[in-house]
């Protein structure tokens, strides 16, 4: 039985919950052979593989319900303070380049303080160096540095979530 | 009273202030009440109502003024504000540019005079209809940046709503207006009498009317050029500039929702990682460090299971009575094996070794008599030979 290149590298990759994105080569084999990949993570594992335009990913019912609340937290905070600081948030992530330091700016001066106090991977500086990392091991940022990170284009993943919050309410509403 | 057209515009120049106020007056609210007149002269303290009727500048509305249009497009003009116009507004120059256009076809051999009259009718309606998309146009980019700019800070649900209208209601049935590739829009049409014209110009007999055709074909050219920027500038600035803002205001009031609440939302499914490493690239070295645990280990063999019967605890209490109540015992493993036998249904040898260390017990008194005598007494599959011993005594009793 013969398997497409770097089919390792894609289960293993899928299998540990990263984003595979239309920058790596996996992407491109992923897409190629997307009926059979979608069968095989079926068959092997019972997930359901995703693939858009901007990212691929497994979904299965022990989905990481903590880590994606976390994540909405961390990306709708940072939007609304840039967007309160006079900048194109969705420019800034799409394309920009962030520093950690300026993160922590945002986060410590935040209207929002309550809730990061709140929240376990965000109330410290430390807590947030760690959730960078785990965001970094995901594939929904790539580190430039020690201190800096630019969002990849599983962003959007999130992005979506929020926009259909308006779109279902507007539904609910009608 | 007719007043001389420089009276009219040196007093326009004069008064631009008092004007500016009340075009900016009739722009808002549609009409300027006499009140509102009345408060603007006292402020500016001059009264200039009368000159603003004579002149022809106001005309009266039941009780209250409108600027007349003329001069309400001449300051429109002035000062750039223009407000966008429904392309409906604009597309009745469809019906009356295809109209001319249709005439002129059909009567190019006709009444020279009636001809010419057209080409010109044609040449000013095309010149009105494109100076409406520029008008539109540069209203619709204002109207977007100020809206990118938030400068009035208008709620993200309203720049939702602002935004999908501008898109839906204006941009797009206007970028349709100006496409030449649509068979139905005017852009489409101002090209098809383009080249009507460019024939025309050059093979018309009438002179006067060759010159007409001539003027119009250049004013085409120019027109469909400007037409064309226009239409880049709607599809490749605008629409993606507002497209921008509406996503952007439907992200962040997402946003903002969630944020009211984000622990009673439902959130978006993320995988969940797995540190299965089915393909890991240690899996060579793990699975060979587990095996050579194992390399150089003795066999090990394991009993057949057997039942746990739960485990037997020895009574000495119980059974020490049960001595005392049999005293005399003349052989006391014999007594022993009896008395097991009686309790127990199958006697092991484990039981019969606790009850004989009753013999040890330093309150009996032990006789085994004058001449060592043996026994042979069988537990199971197992045979002892066993001295013979005689308790008569267990403490005071």
């Amino acid at each position: 039985m013969e398997f497409p290149n770097h089919h390792r590298q894609i289960v293993e990759d899928l299998i540990s919950g990263k984003f595979i994105l239309p920058t790596e080569r996996t992407y491109t084999v992923l897409k190629e052979n997307e009926q059979s990949y979608t069968y095989f993570f079926k068959a092997s594992f019972n997930y359901e593989l995703k693939i858009t335009q901007d990212f691929a990913y497994l979904v299965s019912d022990e989905s990481n319900e903590m880590l994606s609340r976390d994540v909405c937290i961390f990306i709708a905070l940072l939007s609304y303070e840039l967007d309160r600081d006079g900048k194109n948030f969705l420019e800034r992530i799409q394309f920009s380049e962030f520093e950690v330091e300026e993160i922590e700016n945002y986060f410590t001066n935040s209207s929002y303080i309550d809730l990061i106090l709140s929240n376990k991977q965000l109330r410290d500086t430390d807590s947030r160096k760690n959730f960078l990392n785990t965001l970094n091991r995901r594939n929904i940022i790539e580190k430039t540095a020690d201190n800096r990170f630019v969002f990849t284009s599983a962003h959007k993943f999130f992005m979506d979530f929020a926009a259909d919050i308006v779109k279902y309410e507007n539904v609910e509403k009608e | 009273m007719k007043a001389e057209p420089r009276t009219i515009l040196r007093f326009l120049l004069e008064y631009f202030d008092i004007i500016i106020e009340l075009y900016e007056t009739q722009t808002k609210d549609g009409v300027i009440t006499r009140e509102l007149l009345n408060e603007i002269t006292i402020k500016h303290n001059i009264d200039i109502k009368v000159q603003l009727i004579d002149y022809k500048i106001l005309s009266s509305v039941n009780d209250n003024y409108e600027i007349r249009t003329v001069y309400y497009n001449l300051v429109e003009f002035i000062l750039s504000e223009f407000k966008p116009m429904l392309p409906e507004t604009i597309e009745k120059f469809h019906v009356s540019i295809s109209e001319l256009f249709r005439k002129i076809k059909e009567n190019i051999n006709g009444d020279k005079v009636i001809l010419n009259q057209r080409l010109a009718e044609l040449a000013n309606e095309i010149r009105t209809f494109y100076e409406m998309v520029e008008k539109n146009t540069i209203s619709l980019l204002n109207e977007t940046r100020e809206l990118k700019a938030n400068v009035k800070k208008i709620d993200y649900r309203e720049k939702i709503v602002r935004a999908s209208r501008w898109i839906d209601e204006y941009i797009i049935p206007l970028n349709k207006i100006l496409d030449i590739n649509h068979s139905s829009s005017i852009a489409n049409k101002l090209y098809d009498i383009s080249e009507y014209t460019n024939r025309y110009r050059l093979s018309c007999d009438e002179e006067s009317s060759r010159t007409l055709f001539e003027k119009l074909y250049f004013q085409l050219i120019q027109v469909n050029d400007n037409l064309l920027r226009q239409s880049k500038i709607l599809t490749t600035e605008l629409l993606p500039l507002i497209e921008r803002i509406r996503t952007e205001s439907i992200i962040l009031t997402g946003w903002i929702t969630f944020l009211k609440n984000p622990y009673k939302q439902k959130v978006p499914r993320m995988p969940e990682g797995r540190r299965m490493h089915i393909y890991s690239k240690n899996t060579f070295f793990n699975a060979a460090e587990i095996f050579e645990q194992f390399k150089n280990d003795v066999d090990v063999y394991f009993d057949d299971e057997v039942n746990v019967e739960e485990k037997w605890i020895f009574d000495k209490e119980y059974f020490t009575k049960k001595l005392r109540s049999n005293l005399p015992v003349n052989d006391f493993f014999k007594w022993c094996s009896k008395t097991l036998k009686e309790e127990y249904k199958k006697v092991e040898i484990e039981k019969f070794f606790a009850l004989t260390t009753l013999a040890f017990d330093e309150d009996i008194e032990r006789d085994f008599g004058t001449k060592p005598e043996s026994d042979k007494i069988k537990i199971n599959d197992l045979t002892l030979t066993v001295p013979k011993i005689t308790i008569n005594k267990h403490g005071i009793s």
